[in-house]
């Protein structure tokens, strides 16, 4: 368990890349006025079958911050859990999750979302998305965010969703002559966009977009 | 270039074809019209190779090839466009990717080398201002937030990107004002030539006093029952398809 004070005024971004293992577990405590910015990524390929992911953040400040945007490509057998706990234990915070995953082959993947907004934490702005695609009929995604809002004076959403590439939209980039594997390519990379721009690093993107269609190769 | 012969075909057990027979010539423009349910988009989405359609009988040849064989994509990169009667928005896809990964895909089939950037942006301006696009639409997703009219509009600039040998405007004029069907039926005249051949599917007479057809083709009941000239289209807008049975 790797434990992270992020102390009054500070701003941390935490980019996390490797999963496998149960290496991703975080316990992050947030200060008043501190912004803390996550980025997961889980496109290893082979590395392990398996990998659980921790995002414990409590802000214990007033006016924090917290921003954790995420995707994942699983493929093959892997096992990828992805949980957040997100606690707003003082008033005026924010938070805003995006998670998005693509999942093929015999792949799992689950994403548990907590969200607690404590009795006196009035004036929380929190949000939650997260978008999911199968890619093939035997992979699965197990969905489950889960809010607690125990103070009345807040403004919260949360959507999850998961569903399949558009049959549609394939079958019209066909008809213009593009190959099914590069359409899904093309969908793919408009279904991360999204999350990809939250880094404001243009030559990042690109090369994680290439990781992306690798990944997919 | 398109011969169609017997053409049978089905969507979830339900025989909508039942024995087309066509033939198109280079440089002709052909109507099919038809009441709603006669099999008319079940036409142009079986020759585009729709997955949703089963053929179970008869035969398709273009330009001296087995269509049916071919997988939609190869039957687009060798020239055959479907202008869709109701085009599918594609979220987050940029039209100017979308439209490269059209036009290398074609290039790459005829043995050219893909266009460099410059030349693609270039080719991507002319075609616009043949149908008045609007500069910002093509910076936009696939026909996200598009209008009805705009979204027809980027069906032509599409076709017109993509120069097919044959055209198919499935209810190209569905929910077009008169000045958008203007701009659209334009496009397609300007780009009409002796070595390409254009069908126009239509409910309506309309569409015809833009887009000037050689020959007209009732399809009533998955079969073409009568075929006549420009003329055909006239008669049919004054005794309506109640008059124009089998038996005739």
């Amino acid at each position: 368990m790797n434990d992270v004070i992020i102390h009054k005024g500070e701003k941390k971004h935490l980019i996390i890349t490797h999963v496998a293992d149960d290496s991703a577990q975080w316990r992050i405590r947030q200060e008043a006025d501190s912004v803390l910015t996550v980025h997961l990524f889980c496109l290893e390929a082979d590395a392990g079958t398996t990998g659980d992911v921790l995002l414990d953040i409590e802000q214990i400040g007033g006016h924090a911050e917290t921003y954790i945007y995420g995707l994942g490509i699983l493929t093959g057998k892997q096992r990828i859990g992805v949980r957040t706990h997100v606690k707003h234990s003082v008033p005026d915070g924010k938070s805003n999750q995006l998670l998005k995953f693509a999942v093929r082959d015999e792949a799992q993947g689950a994403f548990i979302g907590e969200l607690i907004v404590a009795p006196h934490a009035q004036h929380t702005e929190a949000m939650q998305t997260n978008r999911n695609v199968l890619l093939s009929p035997t992979a699965t995604m197990h969905t489950q965010p889960q809010l607690e809002i125990y103070a009345d004076d807040v403004k919260c959403s949360h959507g999850a969703t998961t569903g399949q590439i558009d049959e549609s939209a394939l079958f019209y980039m066909q008809q213009r002559g593009i190959a099914p594997e590069e359409a899904r390519r093309l969908l793919l990379a408009a279904f991360f966009h999204d999350v990809l721009t939250t880094l404001n690093e243009p030559e990042v993107e690109d090369r994680l977009q290439r990781k992306i269609a690798d990944r997919l190769g | 270039m398109l011969e169609i012969r017997n053409l049978h075909a089905t969507i979830a057990g339900k025989e909508i074809l039942k024995g087309i027979n066509l033939h198109i010539g280079a440089g002709e423009t052909h109507a099919i019209m038809g009441p709603n349910g006669a099999g008319k988009s079940t036409l142009s989405a079986v020759l585009a190779g729709n997955p949703a359609y089963t053929v179970t009988e008869g035969e398709v040849i273009f330009r001296g090839k087995n269509l049916l064989r071919m997988a939609p994509e190869v039957r687009a990169r060798e020239g055959l466009f479907l202008s869709f009667q109701y085009p599918v928005e594609i979220p987050g896809v940029s039209m100017t990717n979308f439209m490269r990964a059209a036009v290398n895909a074609k290039r790459e089939h005829e043995g050219k080398p893909a266009l460099n950037a410059g030349e693609f942006l270039k080719l991507m301006r002319a075609k616009r201002a043949l149908v008045e696009l609007d500069n910002k639409l093509a910076g936009r997703s696939v026909n996200e937030g598009f209008s009805g009219g705009e979204k027809k509009r980027n069906e032509i600039f599409q076709m017109a990107m993509l120069e097919p040998c044959l055209s198919i405007l499935d209810e190209t004029d569905s929910g077009l004002d008169i000045d958008a069907l203007r701009i659209v039926a334009e496009g397609v005249n300007k780009l009409h030539n002796e070595t390409n051949a254009t069908i126009v599917i239509t409910h309506y007479q309309r569409l015809l006093d833009y887009i000037v057809p050689d020959y007209v083709h009732i399809l009533a009941d998955g079969q073409i029952v009568r075929t006549g000239g420009k003329e055909l289209a006239l008669e049919l807008e004054q005794t309506g398809y109640a008059g124009l049975g089998k038996s005739e």
